[in-house]
């Protein structure tokens, strides 16, 4: 599997290489743009594995990569793709996907139209996490944007109406966009990995995603400041196991009854220093097969994050994330799943505080290296990076991590 | 309490520079060049940011592409005066548009001559070159500010004539000018735009003399004179 990812990674680097000169060309007279990116990850824990890798070992299987091809076909009308593929401890497996392909025509910097799939707008950096190249920090708080299951809210198939709109000089601009459209995790995300240990196969995951954001960047320079909300209705059909010994997997199904998730933040720019802090909340509400077994998880993310610019190829940054989960079950089968409401347990919270340092070796290649000192590890039904069948023995109470991560982009 | 003020001053300085200093001047003059085929010869702070930013793609009827320097004083002043971010936090900008496929990386030069001579041959494109760079082949565009009396300030005013002849019909009114002042504070041109023509064309005497602040590009404005007919 290592010299797999070392493969894998030295053709990306390589690719990027060679392309690096051949990134802009013209068909039929419209100039033709090509990128791509990728990352890969060394993880040591001290105590339990993180984020479905042996990272109690040491575990270098955390890589990712993505390629993207782009016109302005007119003026307004923009076409293009991207591919992208990742290998997360047990998730991804390098089953490469379609990231988001969509054409998009804006009329006014006020209106404009994006249909396909389109990466969803949602806080500070929901539709640009994958994006590695652009923050300081190797993981973003995981509270907020967990890695392990990014599918659950970064992309829709359908369409998003946006624009910017500036009503008076001295009130500053607001942005805006709203989205309706579907949303499909990949079989190989976290969802599905959290359910298997159920022994709950998917086949699919997902179903009708609509929301919106608004976001102002104040008067005050370098202040922004915004609300997104998004509303579900999640369906997952598979296989359950046979309480028959022998017997064929039972087909499964659960259904969202309520599904939203709301999120506030704000970010603000002073010179080197960059300051942003989100809120999230995530309420499921949730009835599988049937009825005969009704859930609701409320999740509360929200960190508080700094960078500081010390050099033009050093950053520094901090920050400070807190996950909580609160789960309560109803019907016949809720025993299997215990209620989950007191948050000061560890295993109903994830608090985590990071400190990063980034070196950029140049415009096109950086090195970060990353502390996490997490307490708590919050399983439940909206997973923060600790599953059980990765921690057989049982878990720790506290997680101390340390990431090597290695980004290249063109 | 001596010390308490001290620090208190202390900390009050350093805040008041955190705020503040990035609305320093850091850099020189810079001239905003265009394409012949950009049919405009105005363009507003809002619109100059937009079609930088990639939030909109025409200015007028023309489809605008913008066009950036890789580095030097031209460029360090547009982004710090005019779009208000560092060039580190524009590439990240440009490269959050490109990943997400909402946009693309705009072509990006070394020098003012390769700046004057890409937007000379290029449809559309908008650059940004220093002020004392010759734009030959090229159109410049004067910026056009949204609050007169806020952005350059009038230091030298001369009063228009009113007309005898229409101050004895009580003839009066408002007269809308289109002023373009260089960057020295001259007015190098007026153009009405609304009012009596004659008290028009008397108030555009008199505000050709007018002299304001010295500032970084050419600017144009509105002036609005009132000639009170009773």
């Amino acid at each position: 599997m290592h010299r797999r990812i070392l493969g894998l990674t030295l053709a990306c680097f390589s690719l990027g290489q060679l392309t690096l000169r051949a990134q802009d060309f013209k068909v039929f007279d419209r100039e033709v743009q090509i990128h791509g990116f990728a990352s890969q990850s060394f993880v040591y824990t001290n105590t339990n594995n993180w984020l479905t890798m042996d990272s109690n070992q040491g575990s270098a299987a955390f890589t990712d990569f993505g390629l993207n091809v782009s016109s302005g076909i007119t003026g307004k009308l923009r076409v293009g793709a991207q591919v992208y593929d990742y290998n997360l401890g047990q998730l991804g497996a390098y089953h490469p996907s379609l990231d988001w392909a969509f054409a998009d025509y804006r009329f006014k910097s006020w209106l404009g139209f994006r249909g396909g799939k389109v990466k969803t707008t949602l806080g500070l950096y929901n539709d640009t996490q994958d994006l590695d190249f652009l923050y300081t920090f190797a993981l973003l708080p995981q509270s907020v944007y967990p890695t392990d299951i990014r599918d659950a809210t970064l992309a829709h198939t359908g369409g998003d109406v946006y624009g910017s709109i500036s009503p008076m000089r001295r009130l500053g601009d607001f942005s805006y966009t709203a989205f309706v459209g579907h949303r499909s995790d990949g079989i190989y995300g976290g969802f599905a990995y959290l359910a298997s240990s159920y022994g709950v196969h998917f086949s699919s995951y997902g179903g009708l995603q609509y929301g919106a954001d608004l976001r102002w960047n104040t008067p005050l320079k370098g202040l922004l400041v915004g609300i997104s909300r998004i509303n579900e209705d999640i369906t997952a059909k598979g296989t359950s196991p046979n309480p028959n010994p022998g017997g064929a997997p039972l087909p499964y199904s659960s259904v969202s009854k309520a599904d939203w998730i709301n999120q506030f933040y704000g970010e603000y720019i002073v010179g080197k220093l960059r300051i942003d802090s989100e809120y999230r909340r995530v309420l499921h509400d949730e009835s599988t097969e049937g009825g005969l077994l009704l859930s609701t998880s409320d999740t509360r993310g929200c960190y508080v994050s700094g960078t500081y610019q010390v050099m033009k190829r050093l950053a520094v940054g901090s920050y400070y994330s807190r996950y909580t989960i609160h789960v309560v079950s109803g019907g016949p089968l809720a025993p299997l799943v215990p209620d989950q409401t007191d948050t000061s347990l560890p295993g109903n919270h994830v608090y985590d505080k990071v400190v990063t340092v980034r070196v950029d070796l140049n415009r096109f290649w950086d090195v970060k290296l990353e502390g996490h000192f997490m307490n708590g590890y919050g399983f439940g039904p909206y997973p923060d990076g600790f599953y059980s069948q990765d921690n057989p023995q049982g878990f720790a109470p506290n997680t101390n991590a340390l990431v090597v991560k290695t980004g290249f982009n063109f | 309490m001596k010390y308490r003020k001290i620090l208190l001053s202390l900390f009050l300085l350093a805040a008041g520079s955190i705020i503040f200093g990035a609305t320093s001047s850091l850099a020189d003059d810079i001239k905003i060049i265009a394409n012949s085929t950009v049919n405009v010869d105005t363009i507003s702070l809002a619109e100059l940011k937009a079609v930088f930013l990639e939030e909109r793609s025409s200015i007028g009827s023309t489809h605008v592409e913008p066009v950036l320097q890789k580095d030097g004083p031209a460029h360090e002043a547009f982004l710090q005066e005019y779009l208000g971010m560092s060039d580190d936090n524009l590439q990240a900008y440009y490269r959050a548009l490109v990943f997400t496929g909402r946009g693309s990386m705009p072509k990006v030069l070394g020098s003012d001559a390769e700046v004057v001579a890409y937007v000379a041959r290029t449809r559309g494109a908008i650059g940004i070159v220093s002020s004392a760079t010759r734009a030959e082949g090229v159109k410049t565009l004067a910026l056009e500010l949204p609050n007169s009396g806020a952005a350059r300030k009038l230091i030298t005013r001369v009063e228009p004539d009113y007309p005898e002849t229409l101050k004895r019909l009580n003839i009066g009114g408002t007269v809308r000018l289109r002023v373009s002042i260089s960057p020295k504070g001259t007015v190098e041109q007026v153009e009405l735009l609304g009012g009596n023509p004659i008290l028009g064309e008397s108030a555009a005497l008199a505000v050709k003399k007018w002299v304001y602040a010295a500032a970084k590009s050419q600017t144009v404005t509105e002036v609005t004179l009132w000639f009170d007919g009773r």
